[in-house]
């Protein structure tokens, strides 16, 4: 969503690449005029001024630096430009698969000194003013994200689930695109923890023996062999998303006629 | 053989799994394929992907648009029908896949050393069988094979490997594999192979698909 409203600022087609800006401070710098937006929770700078809003859509100048350091809470930002950055469409996408070394910039993430090419698919950009609302959640907030019953819910005795959503977890740091993985009170299952591996899914909430929560975020198994408690609204999972190390989470059940109404409203 | 009677689950407001066993057991895997090529034949409207594995089946489809509750009764109906006792020679991609293996891994020695075996035996016995796809998932085109020769079965590495070279012939309790891409591993390294397991310019992209028969050939 963030993505979307990034090269929708910028001037890019949908499903363009942008970079994914995650817990790292950076600059970048074009050769050339360029318009710009950047998307989320980061803070900014134009050579050595500071930009108060925490959306930005202008044209930087050629030489000009554009700094951004990332939100203390938080976890992305999206920086996209005007036609997209060019890099070749694999498998219907241009993202970047660190896995397997799939998509983006030579599968791997942006370093120092790389040059990256701006799309010549330029679209027109909405000219709109962008005003802070100021409802943003605080900082320190804990997050209630919300759940539907996992497929291996009856392993798991009431104590277990009860456990699991009294609890506050905390994001370990040891949490990245592949999944989360929370720090609180063990949840244990009533038999051994793993079955014969199966499809799992984005939001499934794996519960290894160990009893630390696993998140399945976008980059990680298609399968897995751990029990699945829970599994995260599709809705919630870009809010479980920006959660940085360290940060509160609790659990909410809802129906799945309920996640379903959800999905229809985040779409 | 009886099987239990299989259950549905939901996997997110998007995706029901069908759950036909608790083990792994080739009569249950059968199933698994059985129901996944009746739930492809069905139709049903706004299914995005059907994933077989072990001893369930997996039935993702657009949430906005499908009618949930109308896949699960489909789904439940399906699975309660007896099977028309298919072989994997119905099954619509059951190929038999011959993969040259230079068998040079930095484990061979080890597996050796732990299974009692010579070098040359651990490579004859993991080149003596013909071993089923059971599902694909970790990584792209990994696909899991069963059942090895139970004289070579160890559980995985105490310490996973951080990176562990693509085309990479390996094993892990009941199963063998070919890692695909240059991942973490935990599996024990047995040689390697030139055959491209993932290629993003294929279609399919994973060389290998469930039902599919492996034999692995030891090359020099």
């Amino acid at each position: 969503m963030l993505l979307d409203l990034a090269n929708c600022l910028a001037g890019a087609p949908s499903g363009a690449a942008a970079i994914e800006w995650a817990l790292g401070s950076g600059a970048i710098r074009s050769d050339i005029p360029v318009r710009i937006a950047v998307v989320g929770p980061a803070a900014l700078w134009l050579d050595d001024q500071p930009v108060t809003r925490c959306t930005l859509a202008c044209t930087v100048p050629a030489g000009v630096t554009l700094s951004i350091v990332p939100g203390a809470h938080h976890r992305f930002s999206y920086l996209a430009i005007a036609g997209g950055i060019a890099v070749p469409e694999i498998l219907g996408s241009r993202s970047t698969y660190l896995p397997g070394a799939l998509g983006g910039q030579h599968g791997r993430c942006l370093r120092a000194g790389d040059r990256l090419e701006a799309g010549s698919d330029v679209r027109p950009h909405p000219e709109i003013e962008i005003t802070p609302t100021g409802r943003s959640e605080a900082a320190e907030d804990d997050v209630t994200i919300r759940v539907t019953r996992g497929p291996q819910w009856a392993r798991f005795d009431r104590h277990a689930r009860e456990a699991f959503f009294a609890a506050r977890f905390t994001v370990a740091p040891a949490s990245d695109r592949m999944g989360y993985r929370l720090n609180g009170p063990l949840i244990r299952s009533m038999e051994t923890a793993t079955l014969p591996s199966e499809a799992a899914c984005v939001g499934a909430v794996q519960i290894p023996d160990g009893g630390e929560p696993i998140v399945l975020m976008p980059d990680g198994p298609t399968v897995g062999g751990y029990a699945k408690l829970a599994v995260v609204l599709q809705a919630d999972l870009r809010r479980l998303a920006q959660c940085g190390p360290g940060r509160g989470i609790r659990f909410q059940e809802v129906s799945l006629e309920a996640a379903r109404a959800c999905y229809s409203l985040f779409r | 053989m009886s099987l239990p009677a299989p259950t549905v689950h939901p996997l997110g407001e998007g995706a029901w799994t069908v759950a036909l066993g608790e083990h792994v057991d080739p009569a249950i895997h059968e199933r698994v394929l059985a129901l996944a090529a009746q739930v492809a034949r069905a139709e049903l409207p706004f299914v995005q992907e059907i994933v077989p594995a072990y001893a369930a089946l997996s039935v993702f489809f657009d949430p906005l648009r499908a009618d949930a509750e109308a896949i699960r009764e489909q789904l439940t109906a399906l699975a309660a029908e007896p099977l028309p006792t298919p072989g994997p020679a119905e099954l619509p991609t059951a190929r038999l896949v011959t993969v040259p293996v230079r068998y040079d891994g930095p484990d061979l020695e080890e597996v050796a050393a732990r299974t009692g075996l010579t070098r040359a035996e651990v490579v004859r016995r993991h080149t003596s069988r013909e071993y089923r796809v059971y599902l694909l998932g970790f990584a792209p085109g990994f696909a899991y094979l069963g059942e090895l020769d139970p004289a070579l079965v160890l559980p995985r590495r105490r310490e996973p490997r951080t990176r562990v070279a693509a085309g990479s012939v390996a094993i892990a309790g009941a199963q063998t594999a070919v890692y695909p891409l240059a991942t973490p591993g935990g599996w024990h390294l047995l040689g390697s192979t030139a055959t491209r397991m993932f290629d993003p310019q294929r279609d399919p992209p994973a060389l290998l698909q469930p039902g599919d028969r492996v034999r692995f050939e030891a090359i020099e």
